[in-house]
């Protein structure tokens, strides 16, 4: 495994609000890790890093570039769709493509077309004459004709009905991904692409509180629900979050082998909501 | 390198279609201008005798010729000052309607470094728009000398004679072409200026263009009583260093009333040299310059979150 993105020490301050505090991590190729974190946890800032669009202290390095100074090689081989709807509005579809074939080396026209004509998007269409379902698989068409190695998605289905948001993600999966290829995609939306990913990392605060691959998971996290005397009992072995539910504790471990835990009933792996929310807490606490 | 810029200047095209609507409807203008002309003069038809272009009873050929260059000039001049309107819109749109809509983030999502995009504007504003602008120019001159000929054949004129040869089209034109593309060059510090501004400001990029320079030119009134920048900055379209003086004795011949037969070319009146060697025009270049840099690390270094 090759780390396509390696993260040091990496900051972003904005006067004396921290935006990003120290964060270190690594990105190993063919991955789809999910940032997951609340408003204001430093989710763009950290992806305008990773894009070269603003420059931070520590050391950053995405496929051996430095983004900020190397930003035009770097957009190469990264692509991203950014958070609000961005493509401009009085270009028509034909300009689009046009100009992205002229100055992107790694475009095909060929794809962008097949992708096209999937959906109802006409070529002599404006963009402001789309719908705000459209002009995302537009970007998408777009995005998904270069040949990129790090994908890039801060929150693509914001604001799209939840039939676009589930086609989105397919196509992403079915049309887009193999093994040469990472996509870090960041949403509020985390059920949506929790089986999707292969990764994940929660952000808070400016701070890394979970970087872990999926799969493992299920080895370190575990909820159980209890009543009555089990519950102090699993109270005892200090659970990271506890809720109520159909009269029953349900708690959430963190490190505590499932040997231990078995004797209070079924084992789950919690959903990631559920774990980023405890996690959450914790740090506030 | 030079496909990127051919598509990026393109995309500005597309974007700002007043850089081509303008122009056309001046044509249009001017056309229908000069038709009602031809038709209200048809009402003096004794004292002109076939139009007042072509009018064949009145003076000589070198008077025909100065109101047909009178007309071309006229006609070069409502484009020139459109042209320096355009630019100025044009300008203060280019780098801040994209942040606006925040389109920026796409296009700056593909490999297109910042320099090229502010490059892309500032050969758009000094050159593509005084381009269209002559294409322009010299379509409206051909149109109506079309015009002006049909009209002429019709009232039993001679319009080969009368329009055709009386007209050096050529001079005119080449001399138009100078003194658009000269003009953006001698501006291009306000273009500079313009990007900046358009990169820099939150808000009313005209206010913010135009406020600073009039409070400039005021303080220094005020303060220090002189007007260096009013008459160097401001009036610094008055400045062109192209036009020769002009020694109107010498094609207005006052005892004949007549008018000299090269006082119709205007390419005389130019002095390209003067305009290449003159240490303010290279100076202005050069403000341009920065002013241009400093758009460009607005660009870059400006977080748009």
């Amino acid at each position: 495994m090759t780390s396509l993105v390696t993260a040091t020490g990496v900051t972003k301050n904005f006067g004396s609000f921290t935006a990003v505090d120290n964060v270190s991590f690594e990105i190993e190729s063919g991955r789809i890790l999910g940032l997951i974190g609340p408003n204001g946890a430093g989710k763009t800032t950290l992806l305008k890093a990773l894009l070269g669009l603003t420059d931070c202290e520590g050391q950053l390095s995405v496929m051996g570039l430095d983004p900020f100074k190397q930003r035009k090689k770097l957009m190469q081989n990264i692509c991203f769709i950014a958070d609000v709807a961005v493509l401009p509005r009085w270009i028509k579809v034909s300009q689009l493509l046009d100009y992205v074939e002229a100055v992107h080396p790694n475009f095909s026209r060929e794809k962008a077309n097949e992708l096209l004509q999937q959906t109802k998007i006409m070529a002599h269409s404006k963009v402001k004459e789309l719908s705000k379902g459209m002009v995302t698989q537009l970007h998408l068409s777009i995005i998904m004709s270069i040949d990129a190695k790090l994908l890039i998605l801060d929150e693509p289905t914001l604001g799209l009905d939840i039939i676009f948001r589930k086609e989105f993600y397919a196509n992403l999966l079915n049309d887009y991904f193999d093994e040469e290829r990472t996509i870090l995609v960041t949403t509020h939306q985390v059920e949506e692409v929790e089986n999707l990913l292969t990764d994940i990392m929660f952000i808070n605060d400016g701070r890394i509180l979970l970087d872990s691959p999926m799969e493992a998971l299920s080895d370190t996290y575990t909820e159980i629900a209890v009543s009555g005397d089990d519950a102090d009992r699993a109270r005892g072995l200090g659970p990271i979050a506890e809720g109520q539910m159909f009269g029953k504790s349900v708690m959430l471990f963190e490190g505590i082998s499932r040997e231990h835990l078995e004797e209070f009933g079924d084992l789950r792996t919690p959903s990631v909501a559920d774990l980023f929310v405890a996690k959450v807490k914790g740090a506030r606490k | 390198m030079i496909m990127h810029q051919l598509a990026l200047v393109k995309r500005e095209i597309w974007e700002h279609r007043s850089i081509y609507v303008t122009p056309a409807a001046i044509a249009v203008v001017v056309s229908l201008g000069v038709l009602a002309m031809l038709m209200f003069a048809s009402g003096f038809a004794a004292e002109l005798d076939v139009a007042i272009f072509g009018a064949q009873n009145l003076a000589g050929d070198p008077e025909r010729k100065a109101v047909l260059t009178g007309f071309f000039l006229g006609t070069s001049w409502v484009f020139i000052i459109a042209l320096a309107i355009l630019t100025v819109f044009y300008c203060l749109d280019s780098l801040y309607a994209e942040r606006k809509d925040k389109s920026i983030l796409f296009w700056r999502s593909l490999p297109v470094t910042d320099a090229e995009t502010v490059v892309s504007k500032l050969i758009t504003a000094i050159f593509v728009i005084p381009l269209v602008t002559v294409i322009g120019i010299v379509a409206t001159h051909l149109i109506n000398l079309i015009i002006v000929s049909i009209w002429v054949s019709i009232k039993g004129g001679d319009a080969g004679v009368l329009i055709w040869s009386s007209v050096s089209l050529l001079d005119n034109w080449l001399a138009a072409f100078i003194v658009v593309i000269a003009s953006g060059i001698w501006m291009s510090p306000f273009i500079g200026w313009f990007l900046l501004v358009s990169a820099y400001t939150k808000r009313s990029p005209l206010l913010m263009a135009f406020m600073p320079l009039v409070l400039i030119g005021l303080l220094e009134g005020i303060i220090l009583r002189s007007h260096m920048f009013a008459e160097n900055v401001l009036g610094r379209g008055d400045g062109l260093p192209l036009f020769r003086t002009v020694d109107i004795e010498k094609f207005f011949d006052e005892e004949q009333w007549r008018i000299a037969e090269d006082a119709t070319s205007l390419l005389v009146h130019l002095d390209v040299v003067q305009f290449l060697t003159s240490p303010a025009m290279w100076a202005g270049v050069l403000v341009c310059g920065l002013l241009s840099t400093a758009a460009i690390y607005v660009r870059r270094y400006r977080d748009e979150s």
